[in-house]
């Protein structure tokens, strides 16, 4: 019983971390562009992909560091594409509507699914998760794989890092201060669309980081961005668009619910989470953590 | 963008086109473009079903999805299971039940959301009855519904069997018809225009009288029912449902089409869901270069064409001092 429990709050630690990772950049940009980038899980997939590439270079057994890199230049390469997408895409986006902006930033979506069968084509990869990793931990009759755990770790650390940078630095209250009011911040002197920017940058790089790490274990296919952009959406909107915080409370609760349908209702998945989902949203639709704005 | 009316004449005038182009369509070309067009059809109703909502009313659903599945759904069952019921029965059946899954959401959702947020509600939704209609025994879990064949119509003194030659392809032009003519007068009667004025200017509307909310859910019914029918009528022509109907990916076809074609014309959708046919039937056989053309056209469409096809066309017109077909709606 302790070790089904234990499994149950482990796969749900598993589920969290792995979808606050991605969902990360998605609520940052959300915070301070106000964009609801559906794009984000083709980007997160491109970054998955790039890790690939590079691991393919290792054969069969992946040492740590390599991983590390890998995911690292993912990182960088969906940085340098977000630079881009927010020259040709977002900046042009700035007076649409909320609706149009939504619509485009799916259109990039398509973009990223049709470039990564172009590239990749369409049959499965996968990866094996680094040989340092390979082993497993067990506690109270679970058993806790290496890889898994070091996954839960990267989730936290990626937390506390955004929240010591967004709370506790004078570039996270500059982006505050943007959040809260952009033409306020543009007539104190603050350069509002260098910011922007950088957040998109980030934002990117956060989704290529998340898919350099995750690449283990997963099923490589042009399926993989649906797959995790509505999980990740789930997180952010229940969260609250944009908060941080909100993103990482939403992920565990929502990562509870995963498990504990996983367990229990082995033959309906994925029911209980939207069901979850729409209530939240029905009942507190500006999220748990979001302000109650538009 | 303002919304363009069209005279009853010149509505008329292009649906008879229409109607004679998909008419003489079996007689030009094969069997697989025969099915296409029917599709093309169908998709039209998708599109206006979708616009109606969206253009009219400011509401974007990226669920419409569900209550497409749900008419090919119910339509499949009711002809697999109880094949009795009289076809155009089952057709009214299946759009009621659109009805109802819309009105569902619509309580549940359009009074405390709009824009985004409701775009993203109809998107959880739509995924949640995706995964059901893939755990329910009844309606075939992953592999869906086959054999869903083509019934007969029984008029009680004389009988149509839609299972022969082509018959079910006019059935669909006719069907379509009638259902995009009966969606062209809500679009412009007294109902369309109080539409209007709900999305253009909510606080006016609302202090004039109009129960907001009452019109948004009536609008995102009407786009449920219309959605269903148009799901309806495609059960027997696939002859096998599938849950990828409900995926989320089809739920951003209408919005394409009426992009595409122009969502501030009625018959954007129409003209955006043959682009669109045409342009991924010439590209099918490319793997990825049909996903990269779908977004980066829709991509180029909002950032550089928001009128879509019809509004650059008219900017076009408009130059010229030629009479046009399109009229800009008069100020009240």
């Amino acid at each position: 019983m302790t070790g089904e429990l234990i499994t149950i709050a482990f796969n749900a630690l598993i589920w969290s971390m792995a979808t606050f990772l991605i969902a990360s950049g998605l609520t940052l940009v959300f915070g301070i562009l106000h964009v609801l980038n559906f794009s984000h899980g083709g980007f997160f997939m491109i970054g998955a992909y790039v890790a690939y590439t590079v691991l393919e270079q290792f054969g069969a057994t992946v040492p740590l560091w390599a991983y590390l890199m890998a995911a690292i230049v993912a990182a960088a390469a969906m940085g340098t594409a977000g630079a881009a997408v927010d020259q040709v895409v977002f900046r042009r986006l700035k007076n649409f509507e909320g609706v149009y902006v939504l619509i485009a930033t799916y259109a990039l979506l398509l973009v990223c699914d049709g470039f990564v069968k172009l590239v990749w084509g369409l049959n499965y990869h996968s990866v094996s998760p680094p040989e340092s990793l390979l082993g497993v931990l067990f506690a109270g009759g679970a058993i806790l794989p290496h890889f898994s755990i070091f996954v839960v770790l990267a989730g936290l650390l990626t937390f506390l890092v955004l929240e010591a940078v967004l709370n506790h630095t004078s570039v996270g209250r500059t982006l505050q201060a943007i959040a809260a009011d952009p033409w306020m911040a543009q007539v104190l002197g603050i350069n509002v669309s260098s910011v922007y920017r950088w957040t998109m940058i980030v934002g990117f790089a956060l989704a290529g980081l998340a898919g350099g790490l995750l690449v283990a274990n997963q099923s490589l296919s042009p399926d993989l961005a649906g797959i995790f952009i509505l999980q990740a959406f789930g997180v952010v909107i229940v969260g609250g668009m944009g908060s941080i915080r909100g993103a990482f409370i939403a992920a565990i609760l929502l990562g509870f619910v995963e498990a504990i349908s996983a367990t229990y209702l082995p033959s309906y998945p994925g029911v209980l989470f939207f069901a979850t989902i729409a209530a939240v949203l029905i009942l507190r639709p500006e999220g748990l953590l979001g302000r109650a704005t538009t | 963008m303002s919304i363009t009316r069209i005279k009853p004449q010149h509505f008329a005038g292009v649906m008879a086109l229409l109607i004679v182009a998909g008419f003489l369509l079996p007689h030009v070309a094969n069997r697989g473009i025969v099915f296409l067009g029917g599709v093309v059809a169908i998709n039209m109703v998708f599109g206006i079903a979708f616009n109606i909502a969206f253009q009219k009313a400011g509401i974007l659903s990226f669920g419409n999805a569900m209550f497409f599945a749900t008419g090919a759904y119910a339509t499949g069952y009711m002809i697999t299971q109880v094949p009795q019921i009289p076809f155009l029965l089952m057709i009214a059946l299946s759009g009621l039940a659109g009805a109802l899954l819309a009105l569902i959401t619509g309580l549940l959702a359009l009074r405390r959301s709009s824009g985004v947020y409701f775009a993203v509600i109809t998107l959880a939704v739509g995924e949640l009855i995706h995964v059901l209609i893939t755990k329910m025994d009844f309606l075939g879990r992953n592999d869906g519904m086959v054999g869903v064949f083509r019934p007969t119509l029984d008029f009680a003194v004389f009988q149509i069997d839609l299972s022969q030659g082509d018959s079910y392809y006019y059935f669909i032009i006719l069907s379509c018809a009638v259902l995009i003519s009966i969606l062209w007068v809500l679009w412009s009667n007294r109902f369309g225009r109080a539409l209007q004025t709900v999305k253009s200017d909510p606080m006016r509307a609302d202090f004039l009288g109009t129960d907001i909310n009452r019109k948004r859910l009536q609008a995102l019914v009407l786009s449920g029912a219309a959605t269903a029918l148009a799901g309806a009528l495609f059960a027997p022509w696939a002859q096998i449902v599938t849950p990828d109907l409900a995926h989320w990916s089809q739920s951003t076809m209408p919005l394409l089409f009426a992009l595409l074609g122009g969502t501030a014309f009625f018959f954007g959708p129409v003209v955006g869901a043959v682009l669109f046919s045409v342009l991924e039937y010439n590209t099918r056989t490319l793997v990825g270069i049909s996903d990269l053309m779908v977004g980066g056209l829709l991509l180029a469409v909002v950032l550089a064409v928001p009128g879509g096809v019809l509004g650059l066309l008219k900017s076009v017109i408009a130059r010229k001092p030629a009479k046009s077909l399109v009229r800009k709606e008069k100020n009240p």
